[in-house]
């Protein structure tokens, strides 16, 4: 005998998300559509406001502004700094939160784990500036390493790890190391760790397991916190500012210059304008790629 | 169905609900003083300046004066973002009621329509230099863009007494620091490579980015914050240095070794300006007439190395003062200020090459 079910089954005559949307039962909705209201309406409206600029101004609708971003070399030049920078830090701060991370998964003892956590988070407390302060003092010529270095008779000259790339790329990596290792903790902590077990009762030495188990497991985590990384970066200019040389300028600085120095909101504006492109550019082609590996687009 | 226009219907609600609130919730910044009775309560006023020493400086010796002779009293913002006030104007909601702003800076404002015209039958500006003196700013403290120097590297006495000097690396060997911004750092190249400072302006550009080119390799760090040259001095990462006259002074009180060479020093100066549809206009003016008067400035400039911009008020300092601030009488006779007005035009045009010259 079949049981006659007394549950109602809405026909779906609207689209798949707004079905689940109105699914929801009571008011709860609201809850979701609210906050998303006020920050969808907020975002895009003050972000369509100043992208606007860049082809108007007083005298109304121009591409002078962004010719001139494409024309001067200056601005596709710094661009080009500015990406390949980012993409170092992503790098460098990768192949430093990874091991991390890995130690904050693989840790028995709850204390350790809290303590390792806290030390990361701690650097998240104290200002920017301080941070980038301090690694002036550590890392120029009569700083503590150098120093150090010296009089352990290592070398003989200072070496210049300030004023130039490695200074940037040093201190943005510090800033840059919580957001990464949240990342892939985040992910990793999510890892079965019987899978890794697993491939060592079938035979594999721990670091095969470990190659072919774990880490591509580990890898929407590398994707997700590489993007942020990545767009963090893209936004630095005080950091490099205060720790490169005069062949590290970043494009934030000049959009900075524009809006507070010269006023010149519409310059300021399109060149946000092509930054903007370009990482959508960038996350466009990750997107893109990440959908090619089964792998990387995560949990199914 | 009927469920689904329920919904709809408090959705609506909500929104206009929450639209309703936000619109009365806005235009907060009312003037209180209106409302308030009058007599013993205290008028307010906004006055934006540039934080640290300097804002210490002028709440001891000029804010502090001010609130007690007028019963008001005074809430300090800093430091001055040109930007946001320009964001205020725009969007009608200006909270700033008086501002020290760079007096190039003041003129780009006077020139966008941003600022409110000074009110010179109350404020006193005869006294005051003239070429810092338009309808819409006055200067308020001079401050120059010197020679510094790390004195163990030099023993005072040999430390380059001109830029040519400075850029002479042979003569005076040792990595340098120069500003990242072309505002002085071309004036001075002009000045190595032999220009008269009486004929300076309008300033050969060509000829100062050759002159720049000579000494770049040289530059081992461009600053970009005033409190990187004594810093850098300090520590010897280099040995010469232009640099803000005052943050070198308070090293040096704090037991650095470093000292300004004032010779060819170039003088800048901010102004005080008030943003157009400031809350507490005619306070403002008030304010700024007590803070240029020769009492005020001359309390400032012994409290700290900048110089005063009315010429009253010099007489007034001690000779010790004077030298400390670059202001003896023969330094005034050959000072060089900074053409604003010609920056005001050309700054744009020559920060973008600027610019590229640092990446090349």
């Amino acid at each position: 005998m079949t049981t006659k079910l007394k549950t109602e089954v809405p026909v779906p005559s609207l689209a798949p998300p707004l079905h689940r949307l109105v699914g929801i039962p009571g008011l709860k909705w609201l809850l979701l559509l609210i906050p998303l209201a006020y920050t969808v309406l907020l975002l895009y409206y003050s972000m369509i406001s100043v992208l606007k600029l860049s082809v108007y101004d007083e005298n109304g609708f121009t591409l002078e502004y962004i010719r001139q971003v494409f024309t001067e070399p200056l601005y596709l030049k710094v661009l080009g700094v500015t990406l390949k920078t980012a993409c170092i830090v992503t790098v460098a701060t990768l192949l430093i939160s990874y091991p991390i991370a890995y130690l904050l998964v693989v840790m028995e003892s709850q204390r350790w784990k809290k303590v390792v956590m806290s030390l990361v988070m701690i650097t998240l407390w104290i200002s920017l500036l301080v941070r980038t302060f301090t690694w002036t003092v550590i890392l120029q010529d009569q700083g503590v390493i150098n120093k150090m270095l010296i009089s352990l008779g290592l070398i003989s000259e200072p070496i210049k790890l300030l004023y130039n790339t490695t200074g940037v790329v040093i201190g943005m990596t510090h800033i840059l190391i919580p957001y990464m290792v949240l990342s892939l903790y985040a992910v990793m902590e999510g890892i079965d760790h019987r899978l890794v077990q697993a491939a060592q009762g079938m035979g594999a030495r721990p670091w095969q397991a470990f190659i072919q188990v774990f880490f591509p497991l580990s890898l929407p985590g590398v994707l997700s916190g590489s993007l942020i990384v990545f767009v963090l970066g893209l936004g630095y200019f005080i950091t490099p500012a205060l720790l490169g040389g005069q062949g590290n300028m970043m494009i934030s600085k000049l959009i900075q210059e524009n809006i507070q120095t010269t006023l010149n909101w519409s310059m300021a504006s399109a060149i946000s304008l092509v930054l903007l492109l370009a990482t959508f550019l960038l996350l466009g082609l990750a997107a893109w790629v990440s959908r090619l590996s089964p792998l990387l687009k995560g949990e199914k | 169905m009927k469920k689904k226009k329920r919904r709809l219907f408090a959705g609506l609600l909500t929104l206009a609900l929450s639209v309703t609130m936000t619109a009365c919730g806005g235009g907060t910044s009312t003037d209180k003083a209106a409302s308030a009775p009058e007599g013993k309560k205290a008028q307010e006023l906004v006055v934006v300046d540039w934080g640290g020493a300097s804002s210490e400086a002028a709440k001891k010796t000029i804010y502090e004066p001010f609130e007690k002779a007028n019963n008001v009293k005074i809430t300090v913002v800093s430091p001055t973002d040109v930007g946001k006030l320009k964001a205020m104007v725009q969007s009608g909601s200006v909270e700033w009621d008086v501002v020290n702003s760079d007096t190039d800076v003041a003129l780009r404002l006077e020139k966008e329509g941003l600022l409110e015209k000074l009110d010179y039958n109350i404020i006193k500006k005869d006294d005051i230099y003239s070429n810092l003196v338009t309808d819409y700013s006055i200067g308020l403290q001079v401050y120059f863009t010197n020679i510094a120097y790390n004195t163990e590297a030099f023993k005072p006495g040999s430390q380059p007494k001109n830029w040519a000097e400075f850029w002479d690396t042979a003569k005076f060997p040792g990595p340098r620091s120069l500003y990242k911004n072309p505002v002085g750092t071309l004036e001075a190249a002009l000045l190595a490579d032999g220009v008269a400072p009486d004929k300076l302006y309008p300033l050969d550009v060509d000829r100062a980015f050759k002159s720049l080119e000579k000494i770049k390799k040289d530059v081992k760090v461009w600053w970009e914050a005033g409190a990187q040259p004594p810093q850098l001095l300090g520590t010897k990462e280099v040995v010469l240095a232009s640099a803000w006259n005052g943050r070198v002074s308070a090293a040096k009180a704090q037991g650095s070794p470093v000292d300004n060479e004032f010779s060819q020093s170039l003088g800048m100066a901010t102004s005080w300006v008030i943003p157009k549809g400031a809350p507490h206009k005619d306070l403002a003016q008030k304010f700024i007439a007590y803070a240029i008067s020769p009492e005020a400035q001359a309390a400032y400039s012994n409290a700290i190395d900048y110089a005063p911009t009315n010429k009253k008020a010099l007489e007034k300092l001690s000779d010790d003062v004077k030298k400390r601030i670059g202001q003896t009488p023969e330094r005034v006779k050959s000072q060089i200020f900074i053409d604003n007005r010609w920056w005001v035009d050309n700054y744009d045009k020559i920060n973008e090459r600027f610019n590229k010259f640092m990446l090349e």
